[in-house]
């Protein structure tokens, strides 16, 4: 485990709404910690559960899923997808030893680039907080 | 019971009313899957040990979705077969449902909440009131650390034989998950950890019915049913959704509405 | 509709699971496992659950072929056969019948097998027939034989699972022999300690209680260690040293300078594991030892099997359940094979060759004019190397590809286009069967009747699903018409229940098994040496079949090519679980194909660093035999300075490769160490 360890998160972020967020955060010179990996998607329920998996696998810390508050997916009703999926994760990989702590769904909008950065320094200290995934050290041996 | 099935099953054939029944027969010293037709020897049937015989009648139907049988169905065969016909897998109107309500001893052995069919004329008496040991608390009770540590001794050990899902009533995709190379590494022993069985778990969120087939077929002796059982409670907790019961009811996981 | 299931025995390893054939409408659709098979208990491996697939392969062959002008063309059964007779006939005149060899196949039924040798010796009137168990465990044969008096696995599978401490050495058996690997895993969970012996981290590994890492080929070195460790701590057991065993002094002197030091020395084993190793083998109630081609396959192969029989016969650890010397064996009835005598030194339930009363009793029982020569036959290698110089003139080969499974294939390609004739009898157009004259084609196990025998001795039915693919016959029914176009009379059987029933005439062994007691019990373990009698679980109860069981003092020798400047890299070849032996099945399976879709070098990160190798990058690797082109595993399940090469793909065989030395006893090839190089082809 290395002295200087830093969380790891991957970051998914819709385009129309968190990934926006995001966006506004950074053009407004918002400070928050460089630890997310941001992957854009059109819709947070694009990301189906093998992708949220295999970043754990990968030796992610932590998966953030960001997507539009409900009612106001792009899509009508990606949105409510991807939170049911999410619920029923959690509870698994709470189960094989994954603290569900560290997966974590946000509706944030567009306008919402305050919000965005908040969560991220939130969540990167909650991270820190649980440590380095148990899997990374575990897929490491694997080799 | 068995002299009553085997009755049952000689009144259906040889009267006519169908021309099969998929059932179970004893050859050579040991019970297989067998569609009994009329002038079979029906003394040979038998009920034990338990075969997926929900899979058996998808089978028959995907080569022919018109032909008409019965077959013996227990509480897990009915639900495996409705959730089937959710998916067009098979056609109910074509099945007649010999209905076989499990005794005590079975449901035991299976730990399962309903050990019978919901059929009207069930052969045997429905244990509406059995309560299954909650085998999961200790497990339900361990810390994250714990819990890893008793994954990693049962995962570790999977060879990748899909005799998981090659058994389950419900893995019928013709193009699976498991073996796309993107999720996890192919032809690697044991599988990149966790991801085989998170993927087949999940998969199986709102799909499981519970029979308990995955993990008598595991080489490996993999407790799969652990997993598999806390999802399907927790289907009934966040969404209200118990599979197998209902051919209206859809999997939450594929619909739009909020919860 | 037509819907029925079909029980029969798995066509891929020894572990002899029997499962059920689903066949819709005349079409084998689907495997079923039975879930009161008493070895694989309603679970497979993934070779099991997708054994119908290569049977419906595009590739099957469905007609015989005979080559004119370089091309194969189709012919007609008669045409075929005949043409073979007719040339057979002709050639044993002119060169005499030892220019003959016959391979036998460790794949086909125990009856397929019993004809095949009966057809060598009988009707070519020669003794050598072989087949691949010479490749695998002729060690095990040799060796066992001569320390207890049978060269066979001595405990059961099921028993497996409930020894106190269970030793496994050269054995992936998770990968080889999946439903044994699933015993180990619940004798682990029933407090039974296990130890591993073997060069590289497999799946096992994680594990066992203790993970030795042996230098390949230095195994007669740490065996000879542990029983040091077990004479000077006082756990022998002194009991069943005295009262069933003999010349033990002998080897207890040798011992003596089998120091833990001397063996860390040789074999890198820190003289600490090997001492606590020791100690639980055996202070354990019932210890049992595993092992496979990690043993087998050496120069010294003979020598390693006779110190497994050593170290079991020291600690008392024969003839009780749950304990033994338990030899995993490859092929799904290469026990058979070996049984019904398809061996250049014995005949069927392994009555000797040299033996001048066995010789009558054959000669009388098929009726022949001529004798049956006194000589042991040529082995398979030694086939191969005759075939090369010029003096053996026509080989017959049934089932099996030594194209692809014998040690350096170049050799062995230039052996076989240099024989006058070869006739290959297979269900796909092999590497072997291409440089054919004559190509026939065999039925699948899907296809005929017949026995197989697992590893633990256990005979077990082989029933037909489906009608053979094409005009593809049942093996038994090829030798039969051959025979009767030589002009025999011997080879007229109904079906192969009959091959069976004489077969227990003349074979004391099988003497009590019959169909009709199969179909009844499921199998019969030999020793069944009469119809009442209910076959036998265990060997070597009261006495060894020797009656005392012998120790060897063997002494270490190192591999017969060893790493050096030129070729610093020790190279081990095997197996892997999604494949079997070359492929033929396997890579024809879809869902096997997919996982591993073609061969690799697995190369430890640390080499691979120096060497400039990354993960998945094709190198080049070469022996003094060849080279050969293959992907990189980069891995730390290999030690340093040893590659592991499966043997499986035929565009990267790993038989271009490997060192025909052979065991002077068992002639077996030192498959598991030779030296080689890597190179980065830099692209």
């Amino acid at each position: 485990m290395e002295e200087n360890w830093e969380p790891k998160i991957v970051g998914f972020l819709c385009n129309w709404c968190c990934y926006a967020g995001a966006d506004m955060a950074g053009t407004s010179r918002m400070q928050y910690p460089p630890n997310i990996r941001v992957i854009r998607v059109m819709c947070s329920s694009r990301i189906n559960a093998e992708m949220i998996i295999k970043a754990f696998q990968s030796g992610a810390d932590a998966v953030f899923i960001g997507g539009c508050h409900p009612g106001d997916c792009h899509y009508v009703d990606g949105n409510y997808r991807t939170k049911k999926r999410v619920d029923v994760l959690k509870r698994l990989i709470g189960y094989v030893g994954i603290d569900p702590k560290r997966l974590r769904l946000e509706w944030i909008s567009a306008a919402e680039g305050e919000e965005f950065a908040e969560t991220m320094r939130n969540f990167t200290e909650d991270v820190r907080k649980l440590g380095p995934s148990p899997l990374k050290a575990l897929a490491e041996e694997m080799v | 019971m068995e002299r009553v099935v085997r009755k049952k099953v000689k009144e259906l054939l040889d009267s006519g009313k169908v021309i099969a029944v998929i059932g179970l027969k004893e050859e050579l010293g040991k019970t297989t899957p067998f569609l009994f037709t009329r002038g079979d020897d029906y003394s040979k049937l038998k009920l034990s040990p338990h075969y997926p015989l929900a899979t058996v009648a998808m089978k028959l139907h995907k080569a022919d979705p018109e032909y008409k049988f019965a077959m013996l169905c227990r509480g897990c065969d009915e639900r495996a077969l409705i959730e089937m016909a959710k998916r067009n897998q098979i056609n109910l109107d074509n099945i007649k449902l010999i209905g076989i309500a499990c005794d005590e001893n079975t449901a035991k052995d299976c730990n399962c909440k309903k050990p019978y069919p919901s059929c009207e004329d069930t052969i045997g008496d429905k244990l509406v009131d059995f309560v299954p040991e909650d085998l999961y608390e200790d497990f339900k009770n361990m810390s994250t650390e714990e819990k890893l540590e008793f994954w990693k001794k049962q995962f570790l050990k999977c060879n990748k034989c899909y005799g998981c899902r090659d058994i389950c009533p419900m893995c019928f995709c013709k193009e699976c998950e498991l073996e796309n190379g993107l999720w996890l590494r192919k032809g690697r022993l044991p599988p990149d950890y966790p991801v085989y069985h998170l993927i087949r778990a999940f998969h199986l969120a709102g799909k499981c019915i519970g029979c308990g087939e995955c993990e008598k077929a595991c080489p490996a002796g993999i407790p799969l049913m652990t997993l598999n059982r806390l999802i399907r409670d927790d289907m009934k907790d966040l969404f209200d959704f118990v599979s197998g019961m209902d051919l209206e009811e859809v999997n939450p996981l594929y619909t739009k509405e909020e919860f | 509709m037509d819907y029925k299931t079909v029980l029969t025995t798995c066509p891929y390893c020894g572990c002899g699971c029997k499962y059920y054939i689903e066949v819709i409408d005349g079409v084998a659709k689907s495997v079923v496992p039975c879930k009161e098979d008493p070895i694989s208990e309603g679970k497979l491996c993934i070779k099991g659950w997708n054994a119908i697939d290569f049977v419906y392969s595009e590739d099957r062959l469905t007609t015989p072929l005979i080559k004119e002008g370089g091309k194969f063309r189709k012919a007609s059964w008669d045409e075929a056969l005949d043409h073979v007779a007719n040339k057979f006939k002709e050639l044993r005149k002119k060169y005499g019948r030892n220019s003959f060899g016959l391979l036998s196949s460790a794949k086909t039924t125990n009856e397929e097998n019993y004809l095949m040798q009966k057809f060598a010796r009988s009707v070519i009137v020669t003794n050598n027939v072989d087949h691949c168990a010479r490749l695998c465990h002729a060690s095990t044969v040799a060796g066992l034989a001569a320390a207890f008096g049978s060269g066979a696995m001595t405990n059961s599978t099921p028993e497996v699972e409930d020894a106190d401490c269970i030793l496994i050495t050269g054995s992936n058996t998770t990968e080889q022999h999946p439903l044994i690997g699933s015993r180990i895993f619940r004798a682990k969970e029933k407090g039974a300690k296990i130890i591993l012996v073997d060069p590289r981290a497999i799946q096992l590994s994680r594990f066992a209680d203790l993970h030795l890492r042996q230098r390949p080929g230095t195994d007669v070195a740490w065996i000879n260690g542990m029983i040091n460790v077990i004479i000077n701590e006082g756990l022998a057991d002194e009991k069943f040293i005295s009262e069933r065993t003999e010349n033990f002094e002998e080897l207890k002197e040798m011992v003596k300078d089998y120091t833990p030091e001397r063996v860390e020395e040789i074999s890198g084993i820190p003289k600490e594991d090997l001492i606590e190793a020791a100690r639980i083998y055996a202070s354990s109630g019932s210890a049992s030892i595993i092992y496979s081609m990690g043993i087998t396959q050496h120069t010294t192969g003979v020598d390693n099997v006779k110190s497994c029989a050593n170290l079991a016969m020291v600690t008392g650890n024969i003839g009780k359940p749950s304990t033994g010397v338990n030899p995993l064996r490859g092929q799904n009835n290469v026990q058979g094979a070996c049984d019904l005598g398809a061996l250049p030194n014995v005949f069927s339930g392994y009555q000797k060759v040299v033996d001048p009363a066995s010789r009558e009793k054959f000669e009388k029982a098929w009726h022949m004019t001529e004798k049956i020569p006194d000589n042991i036959g040529l082995t398979v290698v030694e086939m191969m190397n005759e075939a090369a110089a010029g003096n053996l003139k026509c080989i017959y080969i049934m089932g099996e590809n030594p194209m692809m499974s014998d040690p350096d294939i170049t050799h062995v390609k230039q052996g076989l286009e240099n024989l006058e004739f070869l006739v290959v009898q297979d269900i796909f157009l092999t590497e072997t069967a291409k440089l054919a004259d004559v190509v026939l084609p065999g039925a699948s196990f899907l296809e005929k009747d017949g026995t197989f025998t697992a590893t633990d001795r256990r005979v077990q039915r082989v029933r037909k699903a489906i009608e053979p693919i094409g005009y593809a016959k049942p093996d038994w029914q090829i030798i039969c018409e051959l025979a009767k176009r030589m002009g025999s009379k011997e080879f007229d059987y109904p079906s192969p229940k009959e091959i069976q029933d004489e077969i227990a005439k003349l074979t004391p062994l099988y003497g009590g098994i019959n169909y009709d007691r199969l179909d009844e019990l499921g199998y019969l373990q030999w020793p069944c040496l009469d119809f009442g009698h209910p076959g036998t679980v265990y060997l070597h109860k009261e006495k060894c079949s020797r009656g005392l069981g012998h120790f060897f003092a063997v002494e270490y020798k190192p591999p017969a090519e060893l790493p050096d400047g030129e070729y610093p890299f020790t190279m081990t070849t095997g197996r892997i679980l999604f494949h079997f032996h070359t492929g033929t099945m396997t890579r024809r399976s879809e869902k096997l194909h997919n996982e591993v879709p073609t061969g690799y070098v697995e190369i430890n990160p640390e080499d691979a660093e120096e060497l400039g190798i990354r993960d998945g990058e094709k190198v080049s690797v070469s022996t003094r035999r060849g080279t050969i082109e293959v992907p990189a595993y980069v891995t730390k399940k290999v030690p340093l300075k040893t590659v592991f090469i499966p043997f499986h793909f035929k565009e990267c065989a790993a038989n271009v490769l490997t060192n025909p030395a052979l065991d002077p006893v068992a002639k077996i090839p030192e498959f598991k160490v030779c030296a080689c190089k890597i190179d980065a082809i830099g692209e």
